[in-house]
């Protein structure tokens, strides 16, 4: 198993990954954190990103679709926050970064997913003392050091 | 907002009307030429729209009760009172189709400001209980929260502690003899807390001394919006209070259209007396420290952006060369749309427009105009400096099935930035 003690190494793992690669371990972060999502757009577009042998055209229309989950579940400004509902649009970015092209975001599809992924953890984990984004970054160092290892 | 009636709101019309509003009535020459400059007339092409109509039940008040003519008519019975089902007629003219973006005090020839008439007219819409509920919901959250969201400070504390996770720098929260507070829109702590982290990256490398404050975090002001003053000057002086007891010399005013107006240009008015610090807005410091050479890029943007100028920042706030200084810098093709800086195009969002559910078919219909200005340019991505504006920008590219990226100016900047020379030379 490769050692995964902080976000540094995290990170230069990651990058060290090729596209393929970070689609696949992006998919298993998002998948991770796909129940704090009702929408089942996001569970489909996830299904496409893990597939290793997904054609250009669904990649295509899985980027659209989490585009548009992304934007149909933002808090719009000035109505009543809800972190439940708001974990749900973090779980559709995260989708959306897993399917985006790596030169269009900083730190890779993978790494942004990632954080994205986190994001939608804090927002289930607001009001309560629990430390959810710590959590789900061991969850992450585990999926991340399993992922390298099965490519062995 | 409580005991609404229209006795109130006649009577809150009545203070409305001061020697501006007053002079600008008078003025009026009804040339019609504001239709032209308001986008809820250009792209519906509906006469209703005309912002100086949007005006007429505070122009009857305004006639009956201070001139000459309208006050002899009123005795005779000849004139019709404003009267409740009016009201109730031009709540939606007032709230949904009017982004108080300035736009039409840009163009009348006689110098009225339309905007801040229309600012004027929600005072008495507000009392006399013609506001739209989204509204009313934004401002009583505000009022007895802290945000118009509803975001309280256990829920920035965890955005915060994500940040910290994410960038490995720590966020200053109540640091006395700090130099600038910075405060966020709800919409940053929701949508997009990555701008947090963003501005802890330039800061740092730029060495600002900054803070948060945990008593007044909230940028926004919707007392202004619905048109409510007392609301308008709480919340203004929230800020203040925490600003005097963080001792801090600077509050920063972040990427919020309305934020800007409120803190910086009516906040001194709301209270009743001048700040004892300076506001800016985020892009005038990052300019700044551009201009001091505080801002060390590592690459540059090579997409093709192009800037949406907030109306509130840009048209009635005066920060409009900066974010070209700080586009230029951070881009190597930034192009134009036709019709920028004090003259652009609202997104059709701003002015509590995005927090009233019933004004959303409007907002998108007329965000053709700004569909019209991004398909002159054809960029890779619009950078804009407005939580709201992107948040719409992105519902209006969905829905005209557009392609392009929304980002946001400071995190653009934080994205290409050096790291940081610990060496100390």
């Amino acid at each position: 198993m490769v050692e995964i003690a902080n976000d540094d190494d995290f990170r230069r793992l990651l990058e060290g990954l090729d596209t393929a690669g970070q689609r696949a371990v992006a998919a298993h972060f998002v998948d991770n954190v796909l129940p704090l999502s009702g929408d089942d757009r996001i569970r489909h577009v996830t299904e496409i990103i893990a597939k290793p042998d997904a054609r250009e055209d669904d990649l295509s229309m899985a980027f659209h679709t989490a585009r548009t989950v992304t934007v149909d579940t933002h808090n719009r400004c000035g109505a009543e926050c809800d972190w439940q509902d708001q974990a749900g649009y973090f779980v559709a970015r995260a989708a959306l970064a897993a399917v985006t092209p790596a030169d269009q975001l900083a730190g890779g599809p993978a790494f942004q997913a990632a954080m994205s992924s986190r994001m939608a953890r804090t927002c289930m984990g607001i009001g309560t003392a629990e430390d959810t984004a710590g959590q789900e970054r061991q969850a992450q160092y585990r999926i991340l050091s399993e992922f390298i290892q099965s490519q062995e | 907002m409580s005991g609404a009636s229209l006795e109130r709101g006649i009577h809150a019309f009545k203070e409305a009307i001061d020697a501006p509003v007053a002079s600008f009535f008078s003025s009026c020459v009804r040339c019609g030429l504001c239709a032209h400059a308001c986008l809820f007339f250009t792209e519906t092409e509906d006469p209703k729209y005309t912002p100086i109509h949007k005006l007429e039940p505070l122009r009857r008040v305004w006639q009956q009760e201070y001139t000459f003519w309208g006050r002899l008519a009123s005795a005779l019975g000849l004139s019709k009172p404003v009267t409740d089902e009016d009201l109730a007629d031009w709540e939606t003219l007032v709230y949904d189709s009017c982004t108080m973006c300035g736009r039409c005090s840009m163009i009348c020839p006689v110098g009225n400001d339309i905007a801040y008439m229309i600012r004027k007219m929600r005072e008495g819409m507000a009392v006399a209980g013609h506001a739209p509920p989204g509204l009313i919901g934004a401002t009583q959250r505000a009022v007895t929260i802290g945000s118009p969201m509803g975001v309280k400070l256990p829920a920035l504390q965890a955005q915060i502690r994500q940040v910290e996770e994410e960038t490995g720098m720590t966020i200053p929260v109540d640091v006395e003899g700090a130099d600038y507070m910075l405060l966020l829109s709800s919409m940053e702590i929701m949508n997009f807390p990555e701008f947090i982290g963003a501005l802890a990256k330039i800061f740092d490398q730029a060495d600002v001394s900054w803070t948060i404050s945990s008593n007044a975090f909230e940028a926004t002001n919707s007392g202004i919006q619905i048109g409510v003053s007392e609301i308008a000057a709480e919340l203004v002086q929230r800020i203040v209070d925490a600003v005097e007891k963080l001792k801090v010399k600077y509050v920063i005013s972040p990427e919020c259209g309305h934020a800007y107006m409120a803190i910086r240009w009516e906040g001194p008015n709301l209270i009743g007396k001048p700040y004892s610090f300076k506001v800016v807005h985020v892009l005038e410091l990052l300019d700044e420290l551009r201009e001091q050479g505080r801002l060390k890029l590592s690459s540059k943007e090579s997409q093709r952006l192009t800037y949406h100028d907030p109306c509130q920042i840009a048209r009635r706030g005066g920060v409009v060369q900066q974010p070209r200084n700080l586009l230029n810098m951070v881009a190597d093709d930034f192009a134009e749309m036709p019709e920028t800086g004090t003259m652009n195009w609202c997104c059709g969002a701003g002015g509590g427009v995005s927090s009233n559910e019933r004004a959303d078919e409007l907002r998108l219909t007329v965000f053709k105009r700004k569909k019209a200005q991004l398909d002159a340019v054809r960029p890779d991505a619009i950078v804009s400096a407005c939580s709201n504006c992107r948040i719409h920008l992105e519902d209006g590219l969905e829905k005209y099935a557009m392609e392009i990226p929304v980002l946001s100016l400071t995190e653009t900047i934080a994205e290409h930035l050096a790291e940081k020379d610990k060496s100390g030379e």
